[in-house]
């Protein structure tokens, strides 16, 4: 290994993760100039051309979360958030504990199938509403939505981006998701649901002054467009049939995702300029310009030498190296942004599995590390950072303090139930 | 035309250490919507608005719903009011940074101002920086409008 281009890239993405972290700068602009200077040193020092840094880009990850986002983004303003809540909270009569519960079964599911932060996004305003009318404090509802929308949405393939990720870059299909990952999400996902109902007990057993107003709310006039909204429900249904069935017919993930956009597009046919605006174009960029970056990590040999270094580690029971990432992968994902983390790992762990060693298990130590993680700081997830910024804006923001009283439980007892789960299913894995 | 022929010349301001209840007590009293804070030197240093103490009664989040029209009933929210604590707080803890123009600024630029900064009063000062007047949309748009040429009948 040439020691310049290896020590170069690394100084160049651990630079970057720090900016990122520190939050000195966007991430989206730190990764682009980092992308940029990688290619560009790249080419100077002869160990990344531009035709590889298009190569390192996976397309079908930005394919599949551009797709969902286009579907989201028709969704949003036909008020289907909106009317999900308000039937929430009809159905709860009042008792902020059904609808705590109910809330948070609503965001599990939805994020399931949607990006978290598009869940957070559309069901945290509503819930701030709710709250307000009835009386009580948004904020236990808040915390919960964003910590069990990071643990579900590790149950599918399209749940969460570093599933996303991991499911391109292992060729796992949305079924092996399920069948690998959702048992062992809703352990945890039930373990952190009631550890949450603990640890709100007494905000939750407050009696609510505004239940009247609350009844009264009517969830039909919540649609603003109920025909919209059943159109895009149909193409998202249909788009979840497919992704059953994907690894069956040889279409990937991104293709279903985009051809569903395109049905819906057709069929509602949106003003397509104010659609766009709503798109998350700061993610995708953050995502295309990792894959840059993490691309020239590879090719300076970064990884090779990781690798090296973990093979000699293989005395390890490869139990105990599963169990192992996901507790790394979970500390790291708690203090970074996750998708660079697992954008570095994936190479590492496709290296392991060339070298011989059943990566299969490792897969899935990634997805649970990098997806519970996150619930560990305010920082670790967007989701996080968005009801946290959203609460600012109600009578009881969310403090640091507050989050490591309830959310560093939740990510440890979530880390906790999966790695139990892991060792006992190692073999099936 | 400038500002100095449609501003209010009867302006009322106040101090930074101006507690929140007085401020609004004081919007109530006047029917005002802006009070600019001003220095011993009566020059401003802020302005706070209707919206900014309004703000303390129903938080900002209903800007981040997509649709209130469904909610006819605001429920608790209508019982409860800021507490005394937030109320003997200094209006300084609430004000924004005052957008101000000259007197003799022309009438087109302070619109211009108003619309970029989504402004409904401006506070107006003397070439010396102090505060002399206050002018809202109203008295700028009519005093633009008042310029147009009779309709030919």
């Amino acid at each position: 290994m040439n020691f310049v281009p290896a020590i170069l890239s690394t100084f160049i993405f651990f630079g970057s993760l720090i900016l990122i972290f520190s939050e000195k700068l966007h991430r989206s602009i730190t990764a682009i100039a980092g992308a940029a200077l990688m290619v560009a040193l790249g080419g100077i020092f002869g160990f990344y051309t531009e035709e590889a840094a298009l190569e390192a880009i996976d397309f079908n990850t930005l394919g599949l979360l551009l797709g969902m986002m286009i579907l989201v983004a028709m969704l949003e303003p036909t008020g289907f958030f909106q009317y999900l809540a308000v039937l929430a909270a009809r159905s709860s009569k009042g008792s902020p504990m059904r609808l705590f519960i109910l809330l948070g079964v609503i965001t599990t599911f939805l994020s399931m199938f949607l990006d978290n932060v598009t869940t957070v996004v559309l069901i945290a305003p509503v819930t701030i509403l709710i709250c307000e009318i009835m009386g009580i404090s948004a904020l236990p509802f808040l915390v919960s939505e964003a910590l069990l929308s990071n643990t579900g949405g590790v149950a599918t393939l399209v749940g969460d981006p570093p599933n996303v990720l991991i499911g391109s870059a292992a060729g796992l299909s949305f079924n092996d998701f399920l069948i690998h990952s959702l048992p062992i999400v809703l352990a945890s996902w039930a373990g952190a649901l009631f550890l949450l109902r603990y640890l709100f007990r007494k905000e939750l057993s407050k009696r609510p002054r505004g239940v009247k107003a609350v009844m009264r709310l009517n969830p039909a006039e919540t649609l603003n467009e109920p025909l919209v909204a059943r159109r895009i429900l149909v193409v998202l249904g249909g788009a979840v049939l497919f992704f059953f069935v994907h690894h069956a017919l040889h279409i990937s993930p991104s293709l279903i995702a985009l051809s569903a956009a395109a049905v819906a597009l057709v069929w509602v046919q949106p003003d397509i300029h104010e659609l766009l605006r709503r798109i998350e174009w700061s993610v995708l960029i953050f995502f295309g310009a990792l894959f840059v970056m993490v691309g020239g990590l590879e090719h300076a040999g970064v990884m090779e030498a990781i690798v090296g270094l973990l093979e000699r580690a293989s005395g390890v029971p490869p139990v105990l190296f599963g169990v192992g990432l996901i507790w790394i992968v979970a500390a790291l994902s708690a203090v970074v942004d996750n998708v660079p983390i697992t954008i570095a790992l994936i190479p590492v762990i496709r290296g392991l599995g060339e070298s011989g060693m059943n990566v299969a298990p490792l897969w899935w130590a990634l997805a649970f590390g990098a997806g519970f993680g996150g619930s560990g700081t305010i920082i670790g997830s967007t989701a996080n950072i968005i009801v946290t910024t959203l609460s600012e804006k109600t009578r009881t923001p969310i403090t640091s303090k507050i989050w490591n009283r309830r959310g560093l439980p939740v990510m440890l007892i979530t880390c906790a139930i999966a790695s139990i789960l892991y060792t006992i299913v190692y073999d099936w894995f | 035309m400038n500002v100095k022929s449609c501003m209010k010349r009867n302006v009322v301001s106040v101090h930074a250490g101006t507690s929140i209840r007085e401020a609004a007590a004081l919007l109530v009293k006047m029917h005002v919507g802006t009070l600019p804070i001003v220095d011993d030197d009566e020059k401003p240093v802020g302005v706070i608005g209707m919206r900014d103490l309004l703000t303390l009664e129903l938080p900002d989040f209903v800007t981040f719903l997509a649709d209130v029209d469904f909610v006819h009933d605001f429920g608790a929210v209508e019982e409860t009011h800021p507490p005394a604590r937030t109320l003997n707080k200094a209006v300084k803890t609430l004000m924004k940074p005052a957008i101000i123009v000259k007197e003799d600024c022309g009438l087109l630029r302070a619109y211009a101002l108003m619309l970029q900064h989504n402004l409904h009063d401006m506070p107006v000062v003397d070439k010396d920086g102090k505060l002399v007047g206050i002018a809202s949309r109203v008295d700028i748009g009519a005093a633009i409008l008042s310029s147009w040429p009779r309709a030919e009948k």
